[in-house]
């Protein structure tokens, strides 16, 4: 899979292309819109990663003149500009998705699997991390067989954190798909419930499954260490 | 009548400066008029003294007494034209007396001597008598004869009495004419400063971009509007570049966050490094975090204040938001073994839900804060005035008084307030309420509980047709 990252800022760009890379993606660099068109409409790209604010040619430019000739390629917007407005404009000229800087890698990733469709295989009823089992349909956790009674929040965090089993998830990224938006910033929320997780899922049991990164964020995975 | 406004003062001076000017040029004219009739009276007892004493008395020793007398009569019949003569000879005795005059202004019978040293002439009004009175000694060879002529003043009188009756009916109407025309024409003067004023309250810091209607008359109100026009495009140019910077600071610290957290994630989830650094990075990160959460809630703060907030619009019910959005927080009190309790009516708004939900979600979030363990935090909506109020009160330690006004602004914390980094918040959370309480037409109020803690209050407008069913006279309180 080949990824054209437009981006002109070094740094940035240099993270993203690192963290695209460890997940086994072709990133192509490319530092203004002109050359990021250029690269765009002369090779066959699986995505598009583009930041709005670029030199010569701006993002939402680039989209527009990309979709005259390419319909088909997934377009994941960056950007430090979030105003509601910008993002109209921008699925309008043909982005398929947005990330707001500074946005966390994880969800970065987690995105342009998404776009690939590359992701967690979703259709699956039956979630299972180690001996935790996730029943999708009835809404049914078991940990070493035995049932576990979860609240509607506690299950829908923890059915969060195995659809991205080994991934370590931010706590915004968390409240933005469990809560909703109006509690951004809420994030101690997310502390509060993963506790009570912990103590329903981990505490009886010697395998700790659900882990703190400090700093960065929770990840549910087998291993000692995510 | 607002008994300070311009046209009430201009009016009111104007009134009792003319007032003023009509009585003083009134009463110069009845005095000079007064002193006219007078001094034309005496002229004419004079000169009719004179001629008496001339053609008459001087010659009486020739012609007799009879002829004198009879002279008088045919020559000027006194009684006809309201005058009184009297001719008394040297021993006091009288010669010749006018009768009753026709108008009856006096009675020449009552009328008494008057003594008067020789060549004085004398005039005086006769007490009780309509009448002015010329006394003048005339001498005739040695004799000293008296010669009384008088002249009815009821003439006159009536005269200025009518001149004064005019005046006193025509200066009320006058008055009144002036008033009205005054207060017409101040109104009308007035008139574009009124327009003027209208438009100004209607600019608030939400529409500096309108201006004032310049009337293009040349004049000092046109002046005044241009004035406050270039006034109000400083204040909005000034207004922007806050905002402007505001938002401009906060993209160009996205980039340089994303950098930082970026590189320290991928550090901080390397496997091989010590417990100790990873720590510490972590600790870095999460500073990281509050510090993106800043950036995020100026960018939120400028966007309102760009009056993006209200872009869907929605009917709800404030209590079910309340008590909905309160039960998704309800772990967090409980995790701080503190009751949240949830009371009061429906009552409809209309509004962007997302944005009120995050003014349910803040107010909340800060009691929460500043509530100690173990303590009540109530959520209330109820109609009042006409509007809707959420009042949520906490059994925390309150707000220092001097610190009441002040909670709603930015990055506001009060001392003894700051309950250390572990919390986390941006500083920014209640004015973001007031910003989105104010987008929606609202407005919010703290106050301290007198048993401790304090509340914070938010009204919002009702949805339209609730406000018809709202209680006449504007709810309990």
């Amino acid at each position: 899979m080949r990824v054209l990252l437009v981006e002109d800022e070094e740094k940035v760009a240099a993270l993203v292309a690192r963290a695209l890379e460890a997940e086994r993606l072709a990133v192509d660099t490319a530092r203004d819109g002109r050359e990021g068109l250029d690269l765009a409409t002369s090779n066959p790209y699986d995505l598009l990663i583009v930041d709005l604010m670029l030199p010569g040619l701006d993002g939402t430019e680039l989209i527009r003149r990309l979709r005259r000739t390419n319909t088909e390629v997934p377009v994941l917007v960056l950007t430090a500009r979030d105003g509601v407005a910008d993002k109209i404009t921008n699925f309008e000229v043909g982005a398929d998705d947005y990330l707001t800087k500074p946005f966390a890698f994880a969800e970065l990733v987690v995105r342009v699997k998404a776009l690939l469709r590359r992701g967690p295989v979703t259709r699956a009823n039956v979630l299972r991390v180690a001996d935790l089992e996730l029943d999708r349909v009835a809404h049914a956790v078991r940990r070493a067989g035995v049932p576990v009674k979860l609240t509607a929040k506690e299950y829908a965090l923890l059915e969060y954190l195995a659809l991205h089993v080994g991934r370590v998830l931010s706590r915004t990224m968390i409240v933005e798909h469990v809560w909703d938006q109006s509690f951004e910033g809420l994030t101690n929320i997310v502390d509060v419930y993963v506790r009570q997780l912990r103590a329903k899922i981990d505490e009886p049991h010697r395998t700790k499954l659900i882990h703190t990164v400090r700093g960065v964020g929770y990840s549910l995975s087998n291993e000692d260490h995510p | 009548m607002n008994t300070r406004s311009i046209r009430f003062r201009l009016v009111a001076w104007y009134a009792g400066v003319f007032v003023l000017v009509c009585v003083a040029f009134g009463a110069y004219t009845y005095l000079s008029l007064r002193h006219y009739l007078r001094s034309e009276l005496q002229d004419g007892l004079r000169r009719r003294a004179h001629q008496i004493g001339t053609s008459l008395l001087l010659g009486i020793e020739k012609t007799g007494e009879a002829f004198v007398v009879e002279q008088i009569r045919s020559f000027y019949g006194p009684e006809l034209n309201n005058r009184f003569i009297r001719l008394s000879r040297p021993d006091g005795s009288v010669l010749y007396v006018s009768g009753t005059p026709g108008d009856m202004s006096f009675e020449p019978a009552r009328i008494p001597p008057v003594h008067v040293r020789p060549g004085e002439a004398r005039v005086a009004d006769v007490p009780g008598e309509h009448l002015l009175l010329l006394s003048l000694p005339f001498a005739v060879r040695g004799r000293a004869f008296l010669v009384e002529v008088g002249a009815s003043t009821l003439e006159g009188e009536s005269l200025l009495r009518g001149f004064l009756l005019t005046l006193g009916l025509g200066l009320p109407v006058i008055l009144l004419l002036a008033v009205g025309g005054g207060a017409l024409l101040i109104q009308q003067a007035l008139a574009p400063v009124h327009r003027v004023t209208e438009a100004a309250r209607e600019i608030t810091s939400r529409n500096l971009s309108q201006r004032l209607p310049v009337p293009g008359t040349a004049d000092e109100v046109e002046h005044l509007s241009l004035a406050m026009n270039e006034m109000i495009g400083r204040l909005d140019e000034a207004l922007q570049h806050a905002r402007r910077f505001t938002a401009d600071a906060s993209h160009e610290l996205r980039t340089p966050l994303t950098v930082m957290r970026g590189e320290l994630e991928s550090v901080v989830q390397d496997g091989a490094l010590a417990a100790r650094t990873q720590a510490r990075i972590g600790s870095v990160l999460e500073e990281t975090e509050r510090l993106a959460r800043i950036v995020e809630d100026l960018l939120a703060i400028s966007r309102l204040e760009a009056g993006e907030a209200l872009l869907e619009r929605t009917r709800l019910d404030l209590a079910s938001l309340v008590s909905g959005t309160a039960d998704q927080m309800s772990l967090l009190a409980e995790d701080k073994g503190i009751e949240v309790r949830c009371l009061g009516e429906r009552v409809e708004i209309e509004g962007d839900a997302a944005r009120l939900k995050q003014v349910v979600v803040n107010l909340l979030d800060n009691a929460l804060k500043y509530t100690p363990r173990g303590g009540r935090i109530w959520l209330e909506t109820r109609r009042a005035g006409g509007r809707a109020l959420l009042e949520v009160t906490d059994t925390g330690p309150g707000i220092p008084e001097a610190a009441l006004p002040r909670v709603f602004e930015r990055f506001f914390r009060a001392d003894g307030m700051r309950s250390g980094s572990a919390e986390g918040g941006s500083g920014l959370g209640l004015a973001i309420v007031r910003l989105i309480a104010t987008a929606h037409g609202g407005a919010v109020a703290a106050a301290n509980e007198p048993a401790g803690g304090c509340r914070v209050a938010v009204s919002l407008p009702m949805a339209p047709a609730a406000r018809n069913d709202a209680p006449p006279g504007g709810g309990a309180q």
